[in-house]
């Protein structure tokens, strides 16, 4: 009889204090009298993409909506606890969340563009902080489309309706209206659910070419995803924040139960 | 084998239901052929020059239509303005800021049961708090009366078209810093722009026809009156007054200004839908 030393509960790995973007401590998250979160610690990498993994409803995409505070949208929502962006504690009632949202990016599961033009999807962001010159705001709507890969395919039709571009190119016009007012975190929501596998890896392609300026944080149900992209890899389960580290080592050598168990695909 | 009947009576059924529906619908649009029909029929024989150029005339003197047709065209559009402002603001506030509310539960509810209100109760009550206090009746007395029926309608239509918008677009707004004021404003209306112009037009074709409120309200005037601080004529009122006349001038006038209202309907129908034509949608 050999002893096997029993696994632990959970297991954070604690990045060293100046590599870390977005610093989450003791976060609970509530849907009215209901938890959704417990006591989440864990810090994001700067510059680097981290994926959330874990079964429907473990509270990935609650933990992504804190981060902008997009939750306060809805009065039945609150959070408690430390979202620390560059130290600065975002879930603060005084924190100016126009300016907040600027820093902070998002892009959602199903495509959304906006009912008007191309162009001006991309300048919506850019309009409401930014009062650009037509020549400025001209470049910065096509940097944008060049950084989310899509310029080459849009430059003649800015004009028409962003209705007209297929999924994939629909989910990359929302990259760029994100990256267009230079936000310096990006959360990206399950972004490739709707798409085909074609639009998925173009997608894939834009998110690791933005990832040397951008920190990331992208939710997946996608294993291989989440695999291919991110440096670090958040597990989660019922609310918790099971196991953290770097990618290759969550996914090669869990050291949680819980996370070697749905890696592995026993569960969820 | 079970598989050959049951593929017959999956064929019969469908051909039954698509025989109901095509029944039904010609049922509906054979109605309103024939209403179209009597209309172009009886209308268009009274249709001159004179019907855009003289006023209603006394019994067996020649006349148009031209005060009626200023007075309904200033009325409605005085009572449309009032009502899409009112309306829509109403309507977004329901949908976006009130959806949940208790207060906001009751204001649906009147509202609704405003729009079920019988259009004779609305001229009697504009009658009681304007036109009885003011000792006359007046043009603005019917655009008021008109606008009252056409608010609910355009409220009760913003709030559905708003509603459908999917919750993922105004979080996309606000998730770029908008503030939901502009979400509503740039994205959320543009987005739900058809739907609410149909709530505008279907509240426009309501009053465009409404005689009961306007006989309490504006009544009638035999001579042009452009100001509406006066008793105005209307082409419902009109028509309701020369329909019922013995006298066969009048008769043919009312059929024009029967036709004339369907025609016009018809025709701000067709050009706001031609302004408003969405862009192409995936």
């Amino acid at each position: 009889m050999t002893l096997i030393a029993e696994a632990p509960e959970t297991s954070i790995l604690a990045l060293p204090q100046d590599r870390v973007k977005i610093d989450i401590r003791g976060l609970n998250f509530f849907y009215g009298q209901k938890q959704a979160l417990h006591d989440v610690t864990v810090g994001f990498a700067r510059n680097a993409v981290t994926a959330m993994i874990g079964p429907s409803g473990c509270g990935k995409s609650t933990l992504l909506r804190t981060i902008n505070r997009i939750y306060s949208l809805y009065p039945g929502q609150r959070a408690e606890g430390q979202v620390l962006i560059d130290g600065d504690n975002v879930l603060e009632p005084r924190v100016n969340l126009a300016s907040l949202r600027a820093r902070v990016g998002m892009v959602f599961q199903k495509p959304t563009p906006f009912p008007m033009s191309i162009f001006d999807n991309v300048a919506y962001g850019l309009r409401l902080y930014e009062h650009l010159p037509k020549s400025e705001l001209q470049g910065r709507v096509e940097e944008a489309l060049q950084r989310a890969a899509l310029w080459g395919e849009v430059k003649d039709k800015l004009k028409e309706s962003g209705f007209s571009l297929s999924g994939g190119q629909q989910q990359r016009l929302c990259v760029a209206r994100a990256i267009a007012v230079r936000p310096e975190i990006l959360l990206l929501d399950e972004p490739a659910s709707a798409l085909d596998p074609i639009s998925t890896a173009r997608l894939e392609e834009t998110i690791s070419e933005l990832k040397d300026d951008y920190t990331i944080v992208i939710v997946t149900h996608n294993m291989g995803q989440a695999a291919r992209l991110s440096d670090q890899t958040a597990f989660m389960y019922l609310g918790q924040m099971v196991e953290f580290g770097n990618t290759e080592q969550v996914f090669t050598n869990p050291v949680t139960t819980r996370a070697r168990d749905y890696i592995t695909g026993r569960f969820g | 084998m079970i598989a050959a009947p049951r593929r017959l009576t999956r064929t019969l059924g469908n051909a039954a239901f698509l025989v109901f529906c095509w029944a039904a619908t010609g049922v509906a649009l054979i109605a309103l052929a024939a209403i179209l029909w009597s209309l172009l029929r009886q209308g268009i024989g009274g249709l001159d020059l004179k019907v855009f150029t003289e006023s209603t005339p006394a019994p067996g003197s020649e006349g148009g239509l031209l005060n009626a047709i200023l007075g309904s065209v200033m009325m409605c559009a005085l009572a449309m303005a009032v009502a899409v402002v009112v309306g829509v603001l109403a309507g977004t506030w329901l949908s976006e800021y009130a959806r949940t509310s208790r207060y906001g539960s009751v204001v649906r509810f009147l509202n609704d049961v405003l729009l079920s209100a019988p259009s004779i109760l609305v001229g009697l009550f504009v009658y009681e708090i304007v036109v009885a206090p003011l000792k006359g009746f007046s043009g603005y007395a019917g655009a008021i009366a008109l606008a009252l029926l056409a608010v609910p309608v355009i409220t009760r239509t913003t709030e559905d078209v708003l509603r459908l918008q999917p919750v993922a677009l105004r979080e996309a707004s606000v998730a770029l810093g908008a503030p939901v004021w502009r979400t509503i404003l740039a994205v959320i209306w543009k987005a739900a722009q058809g739907g609410m112009l149909t709530g505008a037009l279907l509240a426009f074709a309501r009053i465009s026809g409404e005689t009961a409120p306007l006989l309490f309200t504006s009544l009638n005037n035999q001579f042009l009156n452009l100001n509406m601080a006066q008793p105005m004529a209307n082409l419902p009122v009109v028509i309701f007054q020369f329909a019922l006349s013995a006298y066969d001038d009048w008769r043919r006038l009312a059929w024009t200004g029967a036709m004339l209202i369907a025609v016009s309907v018809l025709a701000v129908t067709i050009i706001a839908r031609l302004l408003a034509r969405e862009p192409r949608r995936s």
